[in-house]
């Protein structure tokens, strides 16, 4: 074991208790030395945001302190903070949709990306995107960037600002495979320059790979903390959930029935006018999961859109149970006995601000069983079908009155997939369906699909995370600039032939 | 009945007198909702600003006096707006409408406590004329035309051109963006909130100082809302607001200059009140044609709150 650096950061005894009264976190020893990637671990709802948010100065703690290279800390807003060095990367981004990369990169900088500066900033940002190999179109957009390259952004943005210490809020949950390799290259090279991270995740090879300690927080508390050359992934699993996780995913042969969705042909325009799917025909048949397996922005989102009614395809044939369905808004679509799980959950799955309830039954609420007397709605019936949702899901939430944007990241796409898995539909859309999910989670999630396929439903994943597609998919077709390149089943597309397509080579 | 060069100049100064607070109150209000925040107090804030400058006109008989306390009194306004919705987090309709309500209560009692005199149109004139005023061959045009183009222009230059601007938009599409890398939400906001009352203010001063030289307790006419819907006819570019006051000034001084044509009040029974009416129904056709067209920043409306 190497001897680690000075202490860069450490905190003592950090409680927070929200306005509401839920206890995040409970006295929380954690410490950072120079050099160090420490990695944060814990289940949906442990808290390991909520203590970088402290850290990072967005919220203040209830009890407790912060010292910064060995000095105590008052960071009372986001701006002391970056000035002592320490700077975050958060689960959803913080950045204005609206602008272009550029301007976010600079915003709340010296330099005014109108002003003198700007060319000059040009050259550094460039100079360092090249430099730890995260390249972004720096004039685009970001509402017109895919996740992956929204993370970049983030990443330059804080990168930029020559923080010291840098906290990922799970980074890599919407980065694929080689766009993970990559950001770790960017962190290692962070750690060869004498800088630290905080890296929390979800999984578990990763925190392995990149971290050199793990702390692990179990309902708001350290549960343990282990080097990472002493840990396994087995060990962890019983660290964050206090019990053995068994990740064997049994999976029945599938017996695979006739169409119950068939694409022909779709042709779909994505924001910025371009064709981003050109001509994919497939059919997902009953009783069998279809998996998308491809690297984000090849045309997926505007695939699920597309499919789920969000967007009209310009050319093309959509049949759900031999319906015609590519002209029906997504209000209709649902009306067919349709799960969709969006890929964006925070802009399409959830209203933020109302309670888990009311989202619990988003798009459901013509439903005759939560009508009540004349036009109103059956309060009582729904906050019933929510309690029902968060004891059979495990939703850790305060209540069904709670807002949804109370919740962890994970707990929220968990009222999103409780709400579409519940009325057993005959065609479940899953984007991305375990994006940001913990283990346990996850594991959860992807069960529940393969019990969805297994009572001869059809369902098709679309997921940016190779191993899931895997995984999951009795067919798998890997998608690749708007084009379905090759389509087979699980047994003929071997991980290495999947990973080569999704880079577009072809053997 | 005579139109010429002549009546299309005297229409235009009207127009253009016309155009000047619904102008300024325009580009104050897209400078406080590019920040996040909407005041749909505007006309409470306009007409009672308008009350302020004359009693501090009158009482130091300072017309220049005057219109700084028309400003201040928006200001006030502004600080009471952002107290409010910024700091306490509170809905900001709600104290919009409870500034117009204010106003409209306060106006008619403190013209009375003042002056003694109530009723449609107090009889509180003042010899100060029009204060300051560029000749043309028609009629005399305010400094306040000109002023408002060049106000209109500078705020158009901060918010999409300084690095000022650049912030305030920001946190008016997304707060949590802008504080995550160090801009006070909260201080952008409210100053952004008090610069936008200051033109209102001014705005109204500029109604009761200059153009009208009185007060009266509904010398503010719906300006203040017609200034909202310019808003959104602008897209929120204070340019473009400029020109949408300056439709809402014609269709004004139009009306206003038909209704002393003697030919038209003959033909027209009850003329006044049918050409009033132009423009509050240019301002639903303008609303109706831009509102689906133009997008609002992301977050106006909405408090900031970390937690
Ligand atoms: N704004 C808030 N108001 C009230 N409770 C909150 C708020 N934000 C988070 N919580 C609660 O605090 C706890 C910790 O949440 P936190 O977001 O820190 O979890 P997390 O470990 O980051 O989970 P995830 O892996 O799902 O992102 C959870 O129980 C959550 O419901
Ligand atoms: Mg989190």
């Amino acid at each position: 074991m190497q001897s680690r650096g000075e202490e860069v950061l450490k905190t003592a005894a950090i409680t927070k208790i929200y306005p509401d009264g839920t206890q995040a976190l409970r006295g929380v020893d954690f410490d950072l030395a120079r050099g160090e990637v420490h990695g944060l671990l814990g289940e949906n709802g442990a808290g390991k945001t909520t203590l970088s948010k402290i850290l990072s100065g967005i919220l203040r703690p209830t009890s407790g302190d912060v010292f910064v290279n060995g000095k105590k800390a008052e960071v009372r807003h986001p701006k002391e903070a970056l000035k002592l060095g320490v700077g975050m990367v958060h689960q959803h981004f913080t950045l204005v949709r609206n602008f272009t990369a550029f301007e976010n990169i600079l915003l709340g900088t010296d330099v005014n990306p109108k002003g003198a500066g700007a060319s000059k900033a040009r050259q550094e940002i460039l100079a360092l995107s090249k430099d730890v190999g995260l390249g972004v179109e720096l004039d685009a957009k970001v509402e017109d960037l895919a996740l992956g390259a929204q993370q970049r952004v983030e990443l330059l943005k804080m990168l930029y600002r020559k923080v010291q210490i840098l906290i990922l809020d799970e980074p890599t949950s919407s980065l694929t495979a080689p766009e993970t390799v990559d950001l770790f290259k960017a962190v290692r090279r962070l750690k060869e320059e004498g800088k630290s991270a905080i890296f929390i995740t979800h999984k578990l090879n990763e925190v392995l790979e990149i971290c050199d300690r793990i702390t692990v927080l179990r309902h708001g508390e350290v549960s343990g903390r282990i080097e990472a050359a002493n840990a396994d992934t087995k060990t962890l699993a019983r660290m964050m959930v206090g019990r053995d996780v068994v990740f064997d995913l049994v999976k029945e042969p599938s017996h695979a029935g006739d169409p119950i969705l068939e694409v022909s042909d779709l042709v779909v325009r994505g924001n910025r006018g371009e064709d981003a799917v050109k001509g994919v025909s497939f059919a997902v048949r009953r009783g069998e999961i279809f998996g998308i397996a491809g690297v984000e922005g090849n045309g997926q989102t505007e695939l699920e859109e597309a499919l789920s009614g969000v967007r009209r395809p310009s050319r093309g044939k959509i049949k759900l149970g031999g319906l015609e369905i590519s002209s029906l808004s997504n209000n209709e679509i649902r009306k067919h006995s349709v799960g969709l799980i969006p890929e964006d959950r925070r802009q399409m799955g959830l209203i933020l601000d109302m309670s888990v309830a009311e989202n619990s039954i988003l798009g459901r609420e013509w439903e005759r069983r939560f009508r009540g007397q004349g036009i109103a709605l059956a309060w009582a019936k729904v906050k019933d079908h929510a309690s029902r949702l968060i004891r059979s899901f495990e939703i850790l939430v305060k209540g069904p009155d709670s807002p949804a944007k109370s919740m962890s990241g994970g707990n929220q796409q968990k009222v999103v997939v409780s709400r579409e898995l519940t009325d057993d539909p005959d065609f479940v859309l899953a984007a991305q369906p375990t994006r940001g999910l913990d283990v346990a989670a996850s594991d959860y999630i992807r069960r529940l699909l393969l019990k969805t396929r297994d009572s001869g439903k059809g369902v098709l994943v679309i997921s940016a995370d190779l191993d899931e597609v895997l995984q999951l998919s009795d067919v798998i077709g890997v998608m690749y600039e708007g084009k379905l390149l090759e389509v087979g089943p699980t047994e003929k597309m071997t991980r290495h032939k999947v990973g080569m397509l999704m880079g577009g080579v072809k053997e | 009945m005579s139109f010429d060069v002549t009546s299309v100049g005297a229409i235009s100064v009207i127009s253009l007198d016309f155009m000047v607070p619904i102008a300024m109150t325009a580009v104050g209000e897209i400078f406080a909702e590019k920040a996040g925040v909407v005041n749909i107090g505007l006309e409470g804030v306009m007409l009672t600003s308008a009350w302020f400058a004359v009693l501090i006109a009158w009482t130091v008989n300072d017309p220049y006096l005057g219109l700084i306390g028309g400003m201040a009194m928006g200001v006030a306004f502004g600080a009471l707006h952002s107290v409010i919705s910024v700091w306490l987090k509170g809905d900001q309709i709600i104290s919009g409408v409870g500034i117009n309500l204010f106003a409209l209560g306060f106006v008619p009692f403190a013209t009375f406590a003042v002056w003694h005199v109530s009723g449609v149109y107090p009889p509180v004139s003042f010899s100060f004329g029009r204060i300051a005023e560029i000749s043309t061959p028609w009629a005399p045009l305010s400094y306040f035309v000109p002023m408002s183009v060049v106000i209109a222009i500078l705020f158009w230059y901060v918010l999409y051109r300084t690095k000022w601007g650049f912030q305030i938009r920001a946190t008016g599409e997304n707060p949590e963006a802008a504080d995550a890398v160090g801009i006070d939400v909260e201080k952008t906001r409210i100053i952004a909130v008090l610069i936008g009352s200051a033109l209102a203010g001014l705005a109204g001063a500029y109604l009761s100082i200059d153009v009208v030289g009185q007060i009266t307790k509904d010398i503010s006419a719906g300006r203040g809302f017609i200034a909202l819907a310019t808003v959104v006819f602008s897209g929120w570019n204070p340019l473009v607001g400029l020109l949408g006051a300056l439709v809402f000034g014609y269709s004004e001084g139009t009306a206003t200059w038909l209704a002393g044509v003697p030919e038209v009040r003959s033909a027209i029974p009850h003329a006044d009140y049918l050409l009033g009416a132009i423009p509050y129904i240019a301002t639903l056709v303008v609303v109706a044609v831009a509102i689906g067209r133009s997008r609002p920043p992301k977050a106006v409306g909405i408090p900031y709150k970390r937690e």
